[in-house]
């Protein structure tokens, strides 16, 4: 029976690719939404995962997680730095780390940070070691940037019109295991450097009297209404105005506007050679996000508690990845039907063939049950030639879906840092099955059909 | 060897007036070699249909050897026909694709009755019709030869009667002096009943009978020893 099938399959081939064809793109098309969607859940989970509290300032939680988790670049407000320096002495607390961003190079973010969180969140370096003076850098594992390269940070992104801080250079002096995570594209510099490249931190009149080095302020409006540390003028307003005199005395109109005019003149260098210095005081300039790890379950829901208040906003990125989870479950969704729907179509399509093909067999099939074949026989070739093209088609769909999502999935890797895994589970097993039991009924249309026909009338067409 | 009994058997086809077949009665002994001639819509086709048990009559009996084969269900028919009749067609009806030897042995196969020594004389058959290429092509074989495997298939179960539709009516006159010749001479050899429906002059005069058809009834039914006498 089966070398029958194979010689009908051989001699009506061109047909029979189409047909798996047909099924593999239309199960490919399914396979590779689940696969992705899951990915990307999963691997924006593993990313957060090292990131127990994210502290900044009142806003947006989801801006909050994707920029100092996800190191997306978007203006992030600033908190007070007096925040830093409380959460340091906080007894619930093992590490606290600001992070500072909104320059890069070469297309990679630099991210302000301390040892604490580089030698608490990795273990080990892949070369090199620590930076140690505010002018070393250390590159995530994703950073094509050899030891002792030199970085020249920029403003912004390069997209964005931004332009190279002059005279400010890191050396590079350590790089960073891969973690699969979109700090794999980072460089570390410390946040001192930060603040000190973009005129904070150091005292206040030798910055009055730098010079103003040229900024053109043709930048485009994300850079325009973003200044280097990632936040509009207002925020920046608010930012000196705390500076100043400490958060919560609200600056007058006027001052504001003073500052949101004077705010390219607040450039700084950076001293390479200083020594770094982490013990933050309640006089530290602004931040748009410190990362905390709680000592205990207790003491980080407390802490989010705590600093959830007024003008400070205390996230757990698990909590906030899950919303985001729900709104890429229902785009999941929009294109599982999308899916669902082709495949549907293809179904139908596929029905329509071998009907029309069972009619012009009918003679062939009216021969073998007038020479003596069994009906359930010809039940079974028939049922069988399809569902054996269908259950290929699904085969191969399976594994071009997984060869996409995979192909997809790198390049979401190289772009971001994220590490997606693709990968099968019991539920694919499940669909599959699924897929399988439903092509086997469709199958046996045909194959009822044949079944059905009088062997004479078959002869007599 | 089995010999047919048919009785008060009609055969009509919903909106048409007149029975396209209608036989009071007709007996062909066992090991008989009988001919059904006839022009076009004289009721051959429906003929061959009804004994082989492709068709079930409108009323009536069909018996072979006292097995009434109108009283079986369908897949008992396709039982019994694969058992007992071997059946041969004007257009060969083989399998494109498998060679010969596996068009010979198709069938029994889907039965699921091939066994070793169905497969030593399905090529010995093959041997008999004068094919010394059992595992050739189908498709590439000449209409003569084609014939040749369809009779080797017909006869590989050595079944009670052989029916034959115009096995010759396709072929040039030396390929069909050949599988008349084969016909025969299996028929022969298996002591089965052969009834073939033919305008083959040649064919028909070696047979032993001879049965006309028109309008769907038998209008003439003849010995050749009375034909020619």
């Amino acid at each position: 029976m089966i070398r029958f099938i194979l010689a009908d399959l051989r001699r009506l081939w061109a047909g029979a690719v189409v047909v798996v064809l047909l099924v593999a793109l239309a199960t490919a098309l399914g396979v590779t939404v689940t696969l992705q969607e899951r990915a990307l859940r999963l691997g924006s989970a593993r990313a957060a995962d090292k990131f127990d509290l994210v502290i900044g300032a009142a806003g947006s939680e989801t801006q909050l997680v994707l920029s100092s988790i996800f190191l997306q670049p978007a203006p992030l407000p600033l908190m007070p730095g007096e925040v830093l320096a409380k959460l340091s002495k906080d007894p619930r607390v093992v590490w606290v780390a600001p992070v500072g961003f909104g320059d890069s190079f070469a297309g990679y973010p630099l991210v302000g940070t301390t040892r604490a969180l580089i030698g608490s969140t990795v273990s080990g370096f892949a070369e090199g070691r620590l930076f140690e003076k505010e002018g070393e850098a250390v590159v995530g594992a994703a950073v094509k940037l050899p030891l002792g390269a030199e970085i020249k940070p920029m403003h912004g992104t390069a997209q964005m019109g931004g332009e190279t801080h002059a005279g400010v250079v890191y050396q590079v002096t350590g790089k960073l295991p891969p973690t699969g995570t979109p700090w794999d594209r980072a460089i570390l510099v410390p946040i001192q450097a930060v603040w000190h490249v973009h005129g904070l931190g150091h005292d206040h009149d030798h910055e009055q009297d730098e010079h103003h080095e040229g900024e053109a302020l043709q930048v485009t409006q994300a850079a325009a209404v973003t200044d280097e540390h990632g936040h509009s003028p207002l925020e920046a307003a608010r930012e000196h105005a705390g500076d100043h005199r400490h958060e919560g005395e609200a600056p007058a109109a006027g001052v504001r506007d003073t500052h949101a005019d004077e705010d390219h003149d607040h450039h700084g260098a950076i001293d390479a050679d200083a020594d770094i210095d982490e013990d933050f005081a309640a006089d530290a300039p602004g931040l748009p996000a410190v990362l905390v790890k709680p000592k205990t379950i207790a003491d980080a829901y407390k802490l989010r508690q705590e600093y959830r208040k007024g003008n400070t906003l205390a996230v757990f990125p698990g909590e906030v990845l899950t919303s985001l989870y729900a709104t890429l479950g229902d785009a999941k969704m929009v294109l599982s039907a999308v899916a669902a729907g082709s495949q549907g179509l293809v179904a139908a399509a596929l029905v329509l063939v071998t009907v029309t093909h069972i009619g012009q067999r009918r003679r062939q099939i009216g021969a073998l049950r007038a020479f003596g074949a069994p009906r359930l026989s010809v039940f079974a070739i028939v049922w069988l030639e399809l569902f054996l093209l269908v259950a290929l088609g699904i085969g191969l769909g399976f594994l071009t879906g997984l060869a996409a999502a995979q192909m997809i999935a790198n390049a979401f890797t190289v772009k971001s840092g994220i590490i997606l895994p693709v990968g099968f589970t019991g539920e694919d097993l499940r669909m599959a099955l699924i897929l399988l039991s439903a092509s086997a009924v469709l199958s046996a249309v045909p194959a009822i059909l044949a079944y059905r026909q009088s062997p004479a009338a078959a002869l007599r067409a | 060897m089995l010999s047919l009994h048919l009785d008060n058997l009609a055969k009509s086809f919903p909106g048409l007036g007149s029975p396209v077949l209608r036989v009071d009665f007709l007996t062909i002994g066992a090991g008989e070699r009988v001919a059904v001639t006839g022009g076009s819509g004289s009721g051959k086709s429906t003929f061959i249909n009804i004994v082989t048990g492709l068709e079930r009559p409108t009323s009536g009996k069909v018996a072979w050897s006292d097995e009434d084969i109108t009283r079986l269900s369908e897949t008992a028919r396709d039982r019994w026909r694969a058992e007992h009749i071997g059946l041969i067609m004007q257009d060969f009806h083989l399998f494109p694709g498998l060679s010969a030897v596996e068009n010979v042995l198709l069938p029994a196969r889907l039965a699921r009755v091939a066994d070793a020594s169905l497969i030593a004389r399905a090529h010995d058959l093959l041997k008999g019709v004068g094919l010394s290429r059992p595992d050739q092509r189908i498709e590439t074989m000449s209409r003569g030869e084609m014939q040749r495997v369809a009779i080797a298939r017909a006869v590989l179960r050595k079944p009670g009667v052989i029916v034959a539709d115009e096995p010759t009516a396709s072929l040039d006159a030396e390929a069909g002096e050949t599988v008349g010749r084969l016909l025969l001479d299996m028929a022969g050899e298996t002591g089965s009943t052969l009834i073939v429906v033919s305008h083959d002059q040649r064919l028909i005069d070696r047979l032993d009978r001879r049965i006309t058809l028109g309008a769907g009834r038998i209008v003439a039914d003849s010995l050749r020893e009375e034909a020619a006498a």
